[in-house]
């Protein structure tokens, strides 16, 4: 690890992939679902807010308001999306990560 | 009601008040709205207001913790918001501990709730007239009667009106009436009042529709005009504004309406229509007659006080003025809520507050175990505080914030058990009864209540938050710093806490003593000795119309030939008719003279007076002594003839022979004693074995007549072919109250079983309480021991020793609160004694049972955390050594 990158963890690294692959949609909600639908993890409301204000803090995600809808009592939706220091710490634990399973498929498989 | 898309408004509110301080409140709100929209396409709309819910709460409990930084309005508020975070977490931290206190809590503010909620609607203001304090009802006294309600003579209510004019004015009478009513369907009869012209003003309520009665309208001739109820009104007219004006048949003359009451007016006593109390102008009214009940209202500037002394000054003119009449009787003033009231309802509802007060004390001994032992771990805690310099008020100030937390979090529950309480009560009461208590409708969940509910809450709160603060600041600090935390709690605390145990202990037992004696007497009263048989008897009442049966004659025909019809009836033996049955709501009395036995005029005997048809005594099997029954050769004309119950024979006609010997009614003629019959109870609250005279109803009829039928089958079956039966005789003679005898007499006891419910309810709660206690201080106790246990084990006691140990410590607690409990029990089961004469009857036996079951239950409760004793294993027990 560099001493510039940012270290996320395990929830963190699954936000950012969830937010990475719901593009333009990203915003709390369907975050939420896609962790339980994909990744399987069902976690609180309020614990999904306080980790995307964490990653917005380090500079992983940034956010944009939307229009204000009816359907939100007027209220806009918050869109995240991944920067590029995001995308780096993704690649960085991709790499740390595809480093340590190389060569354990074997023993793993038999398992 | 929010719109269907909208989630719930109070909830949405309340979570953007708690997520104030949150960057992203706004993000949160948003998409919780859109995740309920979802909710509500894919479940239903109910499910998504409870998942809204579900979720505010949890954002809410997650997000407020970060409340702190913009508090900062001074130190004290930041101090008391550690305080109180503190608090939270701290009953978070025991969770079923902390849920066990605020339900019992709850259960002790709610029941001393409803119960205020029963004495303010029963008792403090049962009448919401306007000014209703200014209402006042004088009363006639004679030395041997505590009736208040229909006690002044007509004659007597005529003269206050004219002597007392300035003091109360509007001063108004009136006077049970059973109205026969035939309208558009079938013939009904409702309850009504006679009443005086300013009867309406004087109590503050004009009619709604119409007018009231004119002064013009008291004189005989002119009265026939009534006013409706507006139940009745709507009931049996349609709410038809065009009635004011039109005429009905009542008592089979036409009737004019002139008025409809508003909305919930029944006064008196449920009436639904009145009429004028009128006077013939060409006869003096009565002033031996005393049926009237009298009310009006305070003068301007006159004192409750000042009235009163007016009225007994002239109750004491009166009986001067009239000695013949009114010797012996005096006057007094009663506010209308005090004279109304029945007299049984105070004794009955102190009992109840005393009752609920003591659940309230054994939830509140609860809580203070549960703060104990939270103080006892954190002695040492306590102890490096004080002496760091931290001041006893900030010590006591956490404890009373720690109980404030508990408190608040069980009002809103305890308000939920006087909801249910009061609905229970509502839901017992046979709506025929309602009437007889006034105010009981309007017993309710009100402004007052939430008042009283706080004012307990908060004097709970303090209580029970500062007592166990007191024991630590009392700590020794250097005792405290001194041992290493094995001893846990100082001796004195411990004291604190078996105290609690027998306590609750002594509490319980006599509520479950009072509990008892009420439910054996709703047991002997409904199926124990009457002397008299209910089973298979089925009862209806009528009010013959002094219209089509104004004379004795009249009223002896009809009597006789309804009671062939009945009798007639397939499924029934025989019928017969009488003025009073054992166990009906209704009485009559007499003043009697025994021939041969001289007597003080003004000590006359009172006995009840039962008019009978012959087969009476074969239709309620009750046994004649000796002598003959009735017959139908006991006519007017014959000689007129008598029987005694058993006990007027022995009371008042001593000697073993009272056949053939005469008693009369003052001033009527001698009647001879043909037979005895066997006493029967008539009422649960009456003496047992009361003298009674039995007279044939052919020669002294009855308008208002009860007709027993003894039947072969199911009596409430018989109810259209009964009705078939009255209708042959006289289609517009409306009948009552028909119903199994089994049915009155359950009935009868509805009072004393509420009192023996509500008793047993109270009872039950305070047992489990107590219950909860004392295994949960057995339960701390034990651990305290745990290292002394496990040296016993150590150097040889085995699990029996221990056991042994630990049970006896919960025996000795169990038996000094049996001991204590008994000598509460005897005093409040005399009290019961007193309040309700002739009902409870102290039983020494259930007592010491009771007591024996109690103390076996608590050394019960202590066996599971004295197993666990015994089971300690000194390895681990010693190992922090």
């Amino acid at each position: 690890l560099k001493s510039k990158d940012v270290y996320v963890g395990e929830l963190e690294q699954l936000i950012l992939l969830v937010v990475l692959r719901l593009e333009d949609e990203a915003y709390a909600n369907p975050i939420r679902e896609d962790l339980d639908r994909v990744a399987g993890r069902r976690i609180a409301r309020g614990a999904l807010y306080t980790a995307l204000e964490r990653l917005e803090q380090k500079g992983c995600l940034r956010s944009a308001m939307g229009e204000p809808l009816p359907e939100r009592g007027g209220r806009a939706r918050r869109y995240f999306a991944v920067t590029a220091s995001g995308l780096r710490a993704l690649r960085e634990s991709r790499r740390v990560l595809l480093g340590l399973w190389d060569g354990l498929e074997a023993k793993l498989e038999t398992r | 009601v929010s719109a269907p898309s909208e989630p719930p408004r109070v909830t949405e509110w309340l979570l953007a008040r708690a997520l104030a301080a949150t960057p992203f409140r706004d993000d949160i709100l948003g998409d919780l709205r859109e995740g309920y929209a979802d909710c509500c396409r894919r479940r239903s709309r109910i499910y998504a207001r409870w998942w809204y819910r579900a979720h505010a709460l949890r954002l809410a409990s997650r997000f407020a913790v970060r409340l702190r930084p913009t508090w900062k309005r001074g130190q004290a508020m930041d101090r008391f918001s550690i305080d109180l975070r503190f608090a939270v977490r701290s009953l978070r931290k025991r969770p079923w501990m902390s849920a066990a206190v605020i339900v019992t809590l709850a259960l002790g503010i709610g029941a001393n709730a409803a119960v205020f909620g029963a004495i303010d609607a029963l008792l403090l203001r049962p009448f919401g007239f306007p000014d209703a304090d200014r209402i006042v009802m004088p009363i006639e006294t004679t030395p041997d009667s505590n009736y208040r309600r229909g006690t002044v003579s007509p004659a007597n209510f005529l003269d206050w009106r004219r002597d007392l004019a300035g003091t109360i004015d509007e001063l108004s009478a009136c006077q049970w009436w059973d109205a026969n009513l035939v309208g558009r369907d079938e013939p009904e009869r409702v309850e009504g009042f006679r009443v005086s012209p300013t009867f309406f003003s004087a109590l503050g309520v004009p009619p709604r529709l119409g007018r009231g009665f004119r002064p013009e309208e008291e004189t005989r001739g002119n009265d026939a005009v009534v006013v409706l109820s507006d139940g009745l009104w709507k009931r049996r007219f349609g709410g038809d504004p065009s009635i004011v004006g039109q005429s009905v048949r009542i008592d089979g003359e036409f009737t004019k309406v002139v008025g409809v009451a508003p909305p919930g007016f029944d006064f008196p006593l449920g009436a639904e229509i009145w009429t004028p109390l009128s006077f013939d102008s060409a006869r003096a009214p009565s002033r031996t007659f005393h049926s009237l009940t009298v009310i009006g209202r305070l003068a301007s500037g006159v004192s409750l006080q000042d009235a009163a002394a007016r009225v007994e000054v002239d109750g004491q003119r009166l009986a001067r003025d009239f000695p013949d009449e009114n010797a012996r009787r005096g006057a007094r003033l009663y506010t209308l809520t005090g004279g109304m009231v029945d007299l049984g309802m105070g004794p009955i509802l102190s009992l109840w507050q005393a009752a609920a007060f003591f659940v309230l004390l054994i939830a509140g001994a609860n809580i203070v175990n549960l703060l104990l032992a939270r103080g006892s771990e954190r002695t040492r805690e306590m102890a490096v505080r004080l002496a760091l310099g931290c001041s006893h008020a900030r010590l006591i100030a956490e404890s009373l914030i720690e109980s404030a937390v508990l408190v608040v979090l069980a009002v809103p529950l305890s308000i939920a058990v006087a909801w249910g309480f009061l609905a229970a009560l509502h839901g017992y009461l046979p709506a025929r009864l309602v009437r007889f208590v006034s105010g009981w409708t309007s017993m309710a969940i009100n402004g007052r209540l939430l008042a009283i509910t706080l004012a307990v809450a908060a004097v709970t709160t303090i209580v029970f938050g500062v007592l166990p603060a007191l024991q630590f600041t009392r700590a020794d600090v250097s005792d405290a710093m001194k041992s290493d935390g094995r001893s846990g709690a100082a001796p004195g605390r411990q004291r604190l806490r078996r105290a609690l145990v027998v306590a609750e202990v002594a509490l319980v037992l006599p509520l479950l003593v009072a509990a008892m004696l009420g439910v054996r007497s709703v047991q002997t009263f409904m199926t124990g000795w009457q002397g008299y048989s209910p089973d298979g008897v089925l009862t209806v009442r009528a009010s013959l119309q002094k219209s089509a049966y104004p004379d004795d004659d009249a009223r002896r025909r009809v009597t006789r030939r309804l009671t062939d019809e009945l009798a007639a009836l397939p499924g029934v033996t025989r019928a017969v008719a009488t003025n009073v049955l054992p166990a009906s709501d209704s009485d009559e009395t007499t003043r009697i003279e025994i021939d041969g036995m001289p007597v003080d005029p003004n000590r006359r005997p009172v006995v009840p007076e039962r008019t009978v048809g012959d087969g009476y005594f074969d239709v309620l099997r009750i046994p004649l002594l000796s002598g003959r029954v009735f017959t139908s050769a006991d006519r007017p004309d014959a000689e007129p003839v008598a029987i005694v119950s058993a006990a007027f024979a022995e009371k008042y006609l001593p000697g073993g022979a009272a056949i053939g010997r005469r008693v009369r009614l003052v001033g009527k003629p001698w009647m001879t004693v043909v037979g005895v019959c066997g006493d029967v109870v008539h009422d649960w609250f009456d003496e047992r074995n009361v003298p009674t005279l039995y007279r044939p109803i052919a020669q002294e009829p009855h308008a208002d007549v009860i007709f027993a039928l003894r039947t072969e089958t199911t009596p409430s079956t018989l109810g259209p072919s009964v009705r078939r039966a009255f209708a042959k005789v006289d289609a517009s003679q409306p009948i009552f109250d028909m119903m199994p005898m089994t049915q009155m007499l359950q009935e009868n006891t509805v009072g004393l079983q509420f009192v023996a419910g509500v008793m047993g309810t109270f009872a039950g709660i305070a047992l489990l309480l107590a219950i909860v206690g004392l295994y949960a201080v057995m339960t701390y106790l034990v651990a305290q021991r745990v290292r002394e246990i496990g040296v016993r084990i150590a150097l040889g006691a085995t699990a029996a020793d221990v056991l042994r140990l630990a049970l006896g410590q919960a025996a000795r607690l169990t038996t000094a609160g049996v001991a204590i409990g008994l000598a509460l029990s005897l005093a409040l089961s005399r009290a019961m004694e007193a309040g309700l004469v002739g009902v409870i009857r102290t039983d020494p036996q259930t007592t010491l049972l009771l007591a024996v079951a109690l103390a076996a239950t608590g050394i019960a409760s202590s066996y599971l955390p004295a197993r666990r004793a015994a089971s300690v294993d000194p390895i681990v027990a010693l190992r922090t050594e």
